[in-house]
């Protein structure tokens, strides 16, 4: 691993969409990340108000229709290299919504998607684990730049 | 003439400004971090965070919107990393550095510390965002506001050292470190006392630490002027912030606090005053919320110029 990879592992910061969630998963987003217990900036994290300063993108809900041309526009302007995580059952096969008129979802019909986080709301244990499954896939993909 | 130049290069580009500012003030800036996050509960970051960060960001795409000026987008963020290295490089270090009299006095230092300043400016305006655009007025109503009372803080401290001398004011910053060094720390002398008020009023606002980040504000402005910046600029720009907040640390130690003695051990003093001033920062940073840009602009035209006011008052008086 080189010495980019290695910065790169303790350095994902993330970004977070909410393409139509009923908030839920954000709500468990915002305890994973900010409350002391989980506290995930030793990890390096560090959530950004902009898409063009993300590593990770986090996307919740399940891409209704409304919100699925701003997802792909906000997907586009995250720089390369980039991993995304479904996090909710609702972007990966639509949850309850499923089968809605007003849903385009699921997600990886747009977007490639690297890890999948399930849960109604998944715990923040979960979304740590999907997290660090996800910090080790970026930092695989800034080494295979080099 | 060569030997000048060799010798102005080196103090640019390795020590104390170039490597050894960037070395030491990423340094610091995890410190920060780790500070604000123990002042919450949390654990934190590693001390090395920022270096993570910063060779991180070196590797990511950079992108250049549609709608901005190219060049002035891409210039910005090296305006501030090359105006604090040699603003470094002008700052003596008591006992251990004097800076070569060809890099200018006090005048000089005060030009190049609003420089990041304007480049923050030429990047918000320059990248075509709407929150650039706020971000590029607020930190220009700021910016306003603070210079005034840190030019009659440095007016303050000139009088007083030229008092001294036999001068009417002397500006040199290797004039004002010796001064000290004879008569004791501006910090003990009571004329100077609201002068040092006043530059640590001026510190938040001139760091866009809050209660002043305004012109950034994370939560309304997504970080305004750096909105649009990606990849290695973006890590130019926190490089830039990093080394500006130990160059305003540093004049702060130069202005009211150089003593130290000589060699390594001076050094080593120099660093930990640095860590104080900047843990009393992260203190700023985790009590307090952020003012709205038009108390912050009253509140810099009141208070600090008063105090500033009353500094040069007391010294030219010579109550």
């Amino acid at each position: 691993m080189g010495l980019f990879g290695k910065a790169a592992r303790k350095s994902p910061w993330i970004y977070r969409i909410n393409a139509g969630s009923c908030n839920g998963c954000d709500v468990e987003l915002m305890t994973t990340a900010c409350i002391p217990r989980y506290d995930i900036e030793r990890l390096g994290c560090q959530y950004c108000g902009s898409p063009r300063h993300a590593d990770i993108v986090l996307v919740t809900g399940p891409i209704t229709v409304g919100v699925k041309e701003k997802l792909l526009r906000v997907y586009a302007q995250v720089p390369d290299p980039k991993v995304v995580v479904a996090v909710g059952i609702c972007p990966i096969s639509g949850g309850v919504f499923r089968e809605s008129y007003a849903i385009a979802g699921p997600l990886d019909a747009f977007v490639p998607v690297d890890v999948n986080i399930p849960g109604c709301p998944p715990r923040p244990q979960a979304i740590i684990e999907g997290l660090a499954l996800a910090i080790e896939i970026w930092a695989a993909r800034v080494d295979a730049l080099a | 003439m060569s030997d000048i130049i060799l010798r102005v290069l080196l103090a640019a580009l390795v020590f104390p400004g170039g490597l050894f500012v960037i070395v030491l003030g990423l340094g610091l800036k995890g410190l920060e971090r780790r500070i604000v996050a123990r002042l919450q509960r949390r654990i934190g970051p590693p001390l090395l965070q920022p270096f993570y960060d910063l060779a991180k960001l070196m590797r990511k795409d950079g992108f250049v919107p549609e709608l901005a000026q190219p060049g002035v987008f891409l210039l910005a963020p090296l305006i501030g990393v090359a105006s604090m290295s040699v603003a470094m490089a002008m700052l003596p270090i008591a006992g251990v550095y004097t800076p070569a009299p060809v890099f200018g006095d006090l005048i000089v230092l005060f030009y190049l510390i609003s420089l990041p300043a304007l480049a923050l400016m030429l990047a918000g305006s320059a990248s075509s965002s709407p929150f650039g655009a706020i971000g590029f007025s607020r930190e220009m109503a700021l910016m306003l506001a603070y210079e005034a009372p840190i030019l009659l803080v440095i007016a303050a401290v000139a009088l007083h050292v030229g008092r001294g001398t036999g001068a009417v004011a002397s500006f040199d910053l290797a004039g004002i470190v010796d001064y000290q060094r004879v008569h004791g720390p501006f910090l003990l002398e009571w004329r100077l006392v609201p002068a040092l008020l006043a530059y640590l009023a001026f510190m938040p606002a001139n760091l866009g630490i809050p209660p002043f980040d305004i012109p950034e504000a994370e939560t309304e402005l997504a970080e305004g002027p750096l909105l649009e910046y990606s990849g290695a600029s973006l890590g130019l720009f926190k490089l830039g912030a990093a080394i500006k907040t130990l160059v305003i640390a540093a004049l702060g130690i130069v202005l009211f606090c150089p003593n130290g003695p000589t060699g390594a051990l001076g050094l080593l003093l120099f660093v930990v005053k640095c860590i104080v001033v900047i843990a009393g920062l992260a203190l700023f940073r985790v009590t307090m919320g952020r003012m709205r840009i038009d108390q912050a602009v009253l509140f810099y035209l009141k208070w600090p110029v008063l105090l500033g006011g009353l500094a040069l008052a007391a010294v030219t008086l010579r109550i």
